[in-house]
């Protein structure tokens, strides 16, 4: 069972010292581990600060030199034509929606499907798991082309549900929601079907409840990778109103044309709605393995 | 289910051999059907999204046209010209040499990192999360932050290097220099991704083997190589199938940044595969390159179970 991250705060501050797999560091390790750190979050956060100087200030400003790091004064035009000119609102709808919708859904097809795969004795068990398992290595990218033409076939272009069915065929998570399945005692499940709870109810009322910590890892990165997603939205969308942000930030920019005010705006405005989900879930996420998946 | 429970209570006293062996097939009828109905939502994605445009790749490999005209048998055409493509031959090249710069920088970085969040025991939630920030990043947006930060003529690196007295260096526009920065980007939005997940695989580890190993007198160095690297197997086999087949596919940014340039320095497969679909009227190339591509990755990650896997 994957614990919560405050049973790991817990655990290291009450055994004062490093966390349970390790042993007690020598302060040398400590200062060292601090210094290598320290490093890591400057490199992962300065790029950020670069991005919020250039979005406060006129683009023309940027190439003044020396450099001004803190923008005076504060220009807000990069985020008002943002904004205005460009329908920005609609993209973070469309990425919200579409990632939320695929993640709700995922969660409960994986989880039902992980639950067929970890609790049934059926005819085939081992032919679908094989199936899953292959699909796991096919990549997205390589089948833009058909995927194209099924979709057109189906007459779903340009809708919200050419964005949210074929991310569903991701096997991925059915091995993760599996991996937490395998983990619950039978006996819990033999004495709810002795009750004469059906399967359906079993995997709700039992299964369901918990697993809960595993599905919010689940969850966070299913999310994860359908708001990055880009390659497929570029395919299959085309007004610039149904589009989802990675490729609505990509088309700021063309060839001839760099406003990099408006660009990291844009980019900016994008981060924040993914960092405030993650940050919700985040205690949960951080120590959680997912590695356990692909085991067997 | 209730059948199945009055078969199960009579059972103590009369079932014969025959009647129990029937309850036993029509019990597992039952469970069969029920499981297919629990995959049923993720076998139909599956059949209409993986497994048709899997069989429909392989088909139009040895097909000509069918987009405008009737598609048309061709037989290894098609294989033979995307053998004999130079520039399939250098995409091909830039993706593997991409992943093989990509993976072990960000697995080594991510690796320390995280035996050094393992180390302290105060502030270490803000360090992760501050860490994932590049993560949640979409590719693009990654790579237009870099696109600023690497920018010749304002980019904060080569301010320093004219203060420092040097020339500016155009990253992106260095035949040599565009395909390290673009995996050096990726290196950066993937190290918090792999933090987290080796940190995960080496809190699970157990605490005992490492109190022996220090009452053996085995060193720091000694101790990672000996234990921590073989027990983080499992979390090794992930992340190496994962990564492999996340950056094969290599395409958000060299499409974002470079548009495969300077002079195709940078063009990978999936960007190539993606012009075929727009750029020539037929597909029967883009195809046998895409296919080419699944059994790519499909063999490698095949090849890296092999190796990889607990061995029983």
């Amino acid at each position: 069972m994957p614990g919560t991250y405050e049973d790991e705060t817990r655990e290291v501050e009450s055994s004062g010292s490093a966390a349970r797999s390790g042993l007690p560091a020598s302060r040398p390790a400590i200062a060292l581990s601090y210094v290598i750190l320290l490093v890591g979050v400057a490199i992962a956060l300065v790029p950020f600060l670069y991005v919020v100087s250039t979005s406060l200030k006129e683009t023309t400003s940027l190439f003044s030199y020396p450099p001004d790091w803190i923008p005076s004064p504060i220009y807000w035009g990069n985020f008002e034509s943002l904004f205005a000119d460009h329908p920005f609102v609609w993209w973070t709808f469309n990425t919200l929606f579409v990632a939320g919708a695929v993640t709700v859904l995922k969660l409960w097809f994986d989880t039902m499907a992980g639950y067929a795969l970890a609790k049934m004795e059926f005819t085939g068990r081992r032919g679908v798991a094989l199936l899953f398992l292959l699909s796991v290595a096919i990549p997205i990218s390589a089948l833009i082309i058909p995927l194209f033409f099924v979709v057109r076939y189906l007459g779903l272009l340009n809708t919200y549900w050419a964005l949210i069915l074929p991310p569903l065929a991701n096997p991925l998570g059915i091995f993760m929601a599996r991996s937490f399945i395998v983990g619950i005692p039978d006996n819990l499940e033999d004495s709810a079907r002795l009750d004469g709870a059906s399967e359906f109810t079993i995997y709700r009322k039992i299964v369901l409840p918990l697993i809960r910590p595993g599905l919010v890892v689940l969850g966070m990165f299913t999310f994860m990778l359908q708001y990055t997603s880009f390659i497929w939205p570029l395919i299959a969308v085309q007004d610039s109103e149904r589009q989802v942000l990675a490729v609505g930030i990509s088309g700021l920019q063309s060839a001839f044309l760099q406003d990099w005010g408006l660009l990291s705006a844009a980019m900016l405005a994008a981060a924040i709605p993914i960092t405030l989900v993650f940050l919700l879930v985040q205690k949960a996420f951080v120590v959680n393995d997912l590695s356990g998946a692909l085991k067997e | 289910m209730t059948d199945v429970d009055t078969g199960l209570s009579s059972t103590q006293l009369t079932l014969s051999p025959e009647e129990h062996r029937r309850l036993r097939r029509r019990y597992r009828r039952r469970t069969t059907l029920t499981a297919y109905a629990f995959l049923g939502p993720n076998l139909l994605a599956f059949i209409a999204f993986l497994l048709i445009p899997v069989v429909w790749l392989f088909v139009s490999t040895f097909r000509t046209g069918g987009v405008l005209g009737p598609a048309e048998f061709v037989g290894l055409d098609n294989w033979r010209d995307t053998f004999a493509d130079p520039l399939a031959r250098t995409s091909i090249r830039n993706t593997v040499v991409y992943s093989a710069m990509a993976i072990p920088a960000v697995f080594i970085i991510a690796m320390v990192l995280a035996l050094a969040l393992r180390t302290i025991s105060r502030g270490s939630a803000p360090i992760r999360v501050a860490l994932y920030l590049p993560t949640l990043q979409p590719a693009v947006v990654a790579a237009f932050i870099f696109a600023f930060v690497l920018h010749p003529d304002f980019g904060v690196i080569n301010y320093a290097i004219r203060g420092l007295g040097g020339d500016p260096i155009n990253f992106l526009g260095d035949t040599s220099l565009a395909l390290p920065t673009i995996a050096g980007i990726e290196v950066w939005r993937g190290t918090g991704f792999w933090t987290m997940m080796f940190l995960a695989g080496l809190t699970a580890l157990p605490s005992e083997l490492y109190h022996a190993a220090e009452i053996d007198g085995a060193g720091a160095i000694r101790r990672f190589l000996r234990l921590t690297l073989p027990l983080l197997r499992p979390t090794f086999y992930f992340a190496v199938i994962f990564a492999t087949i996340v950056n094969l596919q290599l395409f958000d940014s060299v499409f974002a940044l470079t548009d495969g340039g300077p002079v195709n320095s940078t063009i990978s497969v999936s960007l190539y595969i993606y012009r075929s679909l727009f750029l020539f009227g037929d597909i029967g190339f883009g195809a046998t390159l895409s296919f080419l591509l699944v059994i790519t990755v499909l063999v490698l990650t095949g090849l890296q179970t092999f190796l990889l896997r607990d061995r029983k």
